[in-house]
């Protein structure tokens, strides 16, 4: 009996492996995705039906060596002799624990690695697949029939054997082998589907068993985590870590319930299907969900639209007649899927800028926790990016361009570049329009009115949009923006179009400065001119006022002293009459007297006419220090 | 009996939820629907509303927007007529009216249709670019401009090629931006900042100009007050020599009495500032160096 046993589990082991090789091989034949991965199932269970079956054969020592223990133990008839039982004593029973310990854990992990690598490859291989031509259906269609019946024969028979404590380890094979039975099956019809002029079918069903595979593969997982948590109750066996509990509900008896809960049994290692709680959610369930299922489909019938908002009702898809638009308030409606709202926030100010590249995070950065600007970045000037996103240069016409020398010209770029940001916010007007013209109704406006700024500056001269042209330029900007908005039923408003942020290219913008510079030095220059004229002509009127006056004192003073000399010389006269003589002489010695005063003077006393005198009446150019009069001392 | 009633009547709610949404789908106003029977085309839903079908895997509904929905290629170089190097963006609208060819054509791939409608697009752009000149792309005369011809020609170019088996409509098309390649943007810049410069001079200029002439103004107007100034002062020192010379005839009582006092003031005058007399005993008073003269015979 025991050696059916695990001969059975051997011949389950070999089945998996030669219905894994054989469906692959039938699959490349026939070009059957879903016999593919019908084969990688197989495949897996050949590996779990492996251990399962090394984990028999250990058991079975294990029971053999017990039985030998037991049979001595009697033979002897004391207990003493194997009073201690020493850890050689049971070598099976310490292999088949440390195989559980060791071998099946790590196993259990390689299988899932194997599971996730297979869903992967797979899925990768299924989104290159073609639909297969149906040539080889009816080979393949008979083979996997054949498969199908063999797999059902031995997991069927294994199914009902593992339901024995003694053979627990017979499951995983018998699920893997009723899976491939199924799996066979399924192929099998695939291939009468492609047979009857649907091949796509194939390439569905395998993705579909893909995602199978994939549940599986989680299921693993969670298995593997569960495991380290559950508690050890004595005398309970361990399922084994490798066995699937959803591919479990293959060969097992009973529905998905029953299984539940003795997954939650095991997994919590009391019974948890006898609680008060588990029994009143038992009773109740039916009536909790349909209560549930009430007040969800309710609460769908009540909408509330915030302010600032609009929603748009639909009926099974159409515009619900009379009330397609609703406004911000309460509002009653059939019952989802019936009826269903779509919001749009309609009121709100809308924006984007022209001219810089997007980032569609900093906006939100901008609004929401960033630091507040330093001093540097509040000062915007045109040397410096004003943006830390890319700044466009778009092209501006310049007039220059349209002189008379333009053959010389076309040699040339006839074209100025001018660095735009321009904000232009809008808010949505007909929510219909905006809501069903357009996928994107926001980004079309975007790119329309990026193509307006574009036109409009090509056909306007640098220094005019630059001056005073710019109010003028922002206005009919909005206006052709909301010409072309209303052109493609965008349904919205175009509020403002900006232009203060319109200014030379920053590698430029220095130069640009230069000219400014250079007007104020001009008026700079001018003023000091009018410095000096307003110096200079006044000074001058002065000086020929002075001129005047001087003239004006010589007249009085050369006609008062010419007067004074006559009446003097009219008193001379009569002097000069009464001792003609005397009068001359005395007034010829006060005359030298006063005059050669301070003169210096050499007085030759001749006694001897021969004699030749020489004077030296140079000046010292330099005075020496005896020459240096000493001051007169203070009293 | 009475929970057996619940829970079966609990489950038929469920199982009909589940039920509809296994034979059931919404159309909605945006869209259409192409429903497939084991990936072969059974029928097109273009109105909004609710449907029946046959559950997945049987049949499968793929749904399309059906409005338009816009992209812009990317900002490429190309070249005009007249042989100018341009970097455009056009950006363009389209939209799905065949639904089941375009699921046909791309797999209901959206990517793949604009990347299909990209590859028309820079053929339709090259060709109508190469086809105009410069001057219909930039101008101050706004009259010049041809851009909504060259969108028109654009349109009617790729218009055809992509309706043609693909299910597909361009709605509109728009020339988003137009500039320069980098190289020549440098260029352009230079000329800009020589632009500038030359303005620099010119108001420098200006400013000179203007300042000398200023200068000047006021040095004429301060000469010619000078001048006049002058030409009174001297009709005015001219009367008083006139006046003065009035007085001389006094002097022609005793000319010379007169011409002996002139040259004593005429002495004094001279000898005020540094001087250097070499004097002989004739000279009086210095006479009296030779000797003391002999008093006359009565004062004895």
């Amino acid at each position: 009996m025991e050696a059916t046993i695990h001969r059975k589990g051997l011949i389950n082991w070999w089945l998996l492996g030669a219905l894994g090789a054989a469906t692959v091989a039938v699959a490349r034949y026939a070009h059957s995705a879903a016999g593919l991965v019908g084969a990688v199932f197989l495949g897996l269970g050949f590996l779990v039906a492996a251990v399962s079956y090394l984990q028999m054969r250990l058991e079975e020592r294990e029971r053999l060596e017990q039985m030998e223990f037991d049979e001595l133990k009697k033979r002897a008839g004391s207990a003493s002799l194997f009073a201690e039982q020493a850890v050689d004593t049971f070598p099976a029973r310490r292999a088949r624990e440390q195989f559980g310990r060791f071998f099946v854990p790590v196993f259990a992990m390689v299988l899932l690695l194997a599971e996730g690598v297979a869903v992967y490859l797979l899925w990768q291989h299924l989104s290159n697949d073609l639909p297969a031509p149906p040539e080889r259906g009816t080979v393949a269609m008979a083979l996997y029939g054949l498969f199908a019946l063999l797999a059902f024969q031995f997991g069927k028979y294994s199914a009902v054997l593992a339901r024995l404590q003694a053979h627990r380890l017979l499951r995983p094979q018998a699920s893997y082998l009723l899976l491939g039975a199924l799996l066979s099956l399924v192929s099998a019809l695939v291939e009468v589907a492609a047979w009857a002029g649907y091949p796509g079918v194939d390439l569905v069903v395998a993705r579909l068993l893909v995602v199978v595979l994939g549940l599986v593969a989680l299921e693993s997982l969670l298995r593997l985590v569960f495991e380290i948590y559950r508690p050890r109750v004595k005398g309970q066996a361990a399922l084994p870590l490798y066995e699937s509990r959803l591919l479990g509900l293959l060969s097992q008896p009973g529905g998905l319930i029953t299984t539940a809960a003795q997954a939650l049994d095991y997994q919590f290692g009391f019974k948890v299907s006898e609680t008060w709680f588990y029994r009143f959610l038992e009773q109740a369930l039916a009536r909790l969900v349909l209560i549930q299922l009430a007040v969800v489909l309710v609460s769908t019938m009540f909408v509330v639209i915030e302010p600032g908002e609009q929603g748009l009702l639909e009926r099974f898809g159409r515009p619900a007649a009379g009330q397609a638009v609703l406004d911000p308030g309460l509002h009653l409606k059939l019952p989802w899927p019936i009826s269903r709202v779509y919001r749009y926030q309609t009121d709100r100010i809308q924006s984007f800028t022209i001219g810089v590249a997007h980032d569609e995070h900093e906006d939100d950065h901008d609004t929401h926790g960033s630091p507040a600007p330093t001093a540097s970045e509040r000062v915007m000037i045109w040397s410096k990016p004003h943006h830390a996103k890319e700044e466009f240069n778009l092209l501006v016409a310049s007039r220059t361009q349209d002189a008379t020398n333009r053959l010389a010209l076309e040699q040339t770029v006839p074209v100025n570049l001018l660095a735009v940001n321009i904000p232009v916010q809008y808010q949505v007007s007909n929510l219909r329009d905006f809501a069903y013209q357009h996928v994107n109704g926001g980004e079309l406006l975007e790119r329309l009115a990026y193509g307006e700024v574009t036109r409009y500056l090509v056909s306007v001269d640098l220094d005019d949009i630059m001056a005073a042209g710019r109010q003028q330029a922002a206005e009919d900007l909005r206006a052709r923006i909301q010409a072309r908005a209303d052109e493609f039923e965008i349904g919205v408003t175009i509020l403002f179009v900006g232009l203060h942020e319109i200014h030379p290219p920053v590698k430029v913008a220095p130069d640009f400065e230069r000219v400014i510079g250079a007007l104020q030095e001009r008026a700079a220059t001018n003023l000091f001119a009018r410095g000096y004229a307003a110096t200079n002509v006044p000074v001058a009127k002065g000086q020929a006022a002075r001129k005047l006056n001087e003239a004006l004192a010589y007249q009085t003073r050369v006609t008062a002293v010419a007067e004074g000399a006559a009446g003097r010389f009219t008193n001379q006269m009569a002097a000069a009459q009464a001792s003609p003589e005397v009068y001359r002489l005395r007034t010829y010695l006060d005359t030298l007297s006063r005059s050669i005063g301070s003169s210096r003077k050499y007085v030759l006393v001749p006694t001897n006419v021969q004699d030749v005198v020489t004077l030296n009446l140079e000046d010292k150019l330099r005075p020496d220090l005896l020459d240096v009069p000493v001051p007169v001392p203070r009293n | 009996m009475k929970r057996n009633t619940l829970t079966l009547l609990t489950g038929g709610v469920v199982l009909l939820i589940f039920v509809a949404m296994l034979f059931g789908y919404q159309v909605r106003k945006t869209e259409s629907a192409v429903v497939t029977t084991f990936g072969k085309y059974s029928s097109t839903r273009s109105e909004p509303g609710l449907y029946f079908r046959l559950p997945w895997p049987i049949q499968s509904v793929h749904r399309f927007d059906n409005r338009t929905r816009n992209f812009a290629k990317k900002y490429e170089q190309t070249t005009t007529r007249d042989g100018r190097i341009l970097m455009i963006e056009v950006y363009l609208g389209w939209r799905v009216t065949d639904p089941r060819i375009f699921l046909e054509r791309f797999g209901g791939d959206l990517d793949r249709a604009e990347s299909n409608l990209e590859i028309l697009l820079r053929a339709a752009q090259n060709s109508v670019v190469g086809q105009h000149p410069l001057s219909d792309f930039i101008s101050t005369n706004a009259d010049e401009l041809k851009f909504d011809d060259i969108e028109t020609e654009m349109l009617a170019a790729i218009k055809p090629r992509a309706a043609a088996n693909s299910g597909i409509e361009v709605v509109l098309l728009g020339i988003k931006q137009i500039g320069l390649p980098e190289s020549i943007t440098t260029k352009v810049f230079e000329r800009m900042k020589a632009e500038r410069e030359q303005l620099v001079k010119q108001f420098q200029g200006e400013g000179a100009a203007e300042a000398i002439r200023i200068r000047s103004e006021a040095d004429y107007e301060r000469d010619k007050i000078l001048a006049e100034a002058e030409r009174r002062a001297t009709v005015i020192k001219g009367q008083a020599d006139a006046a003065s010379a009035a007085a001389l005839k006094t002097f022609e009582q005793d000319p010379e009495l007169a011409v002996f006092l002139l040259k004593l003031n005429a002495l004094e005058q001279s000898l005020k500032e540094r001087a250097t007399l070499i004097l002989d005993t004739k000279t009086p008073p210095f006479d009296l160096l030779k000797g003391q003269p002999e008093l006359p015979a009565k004062t004895r």
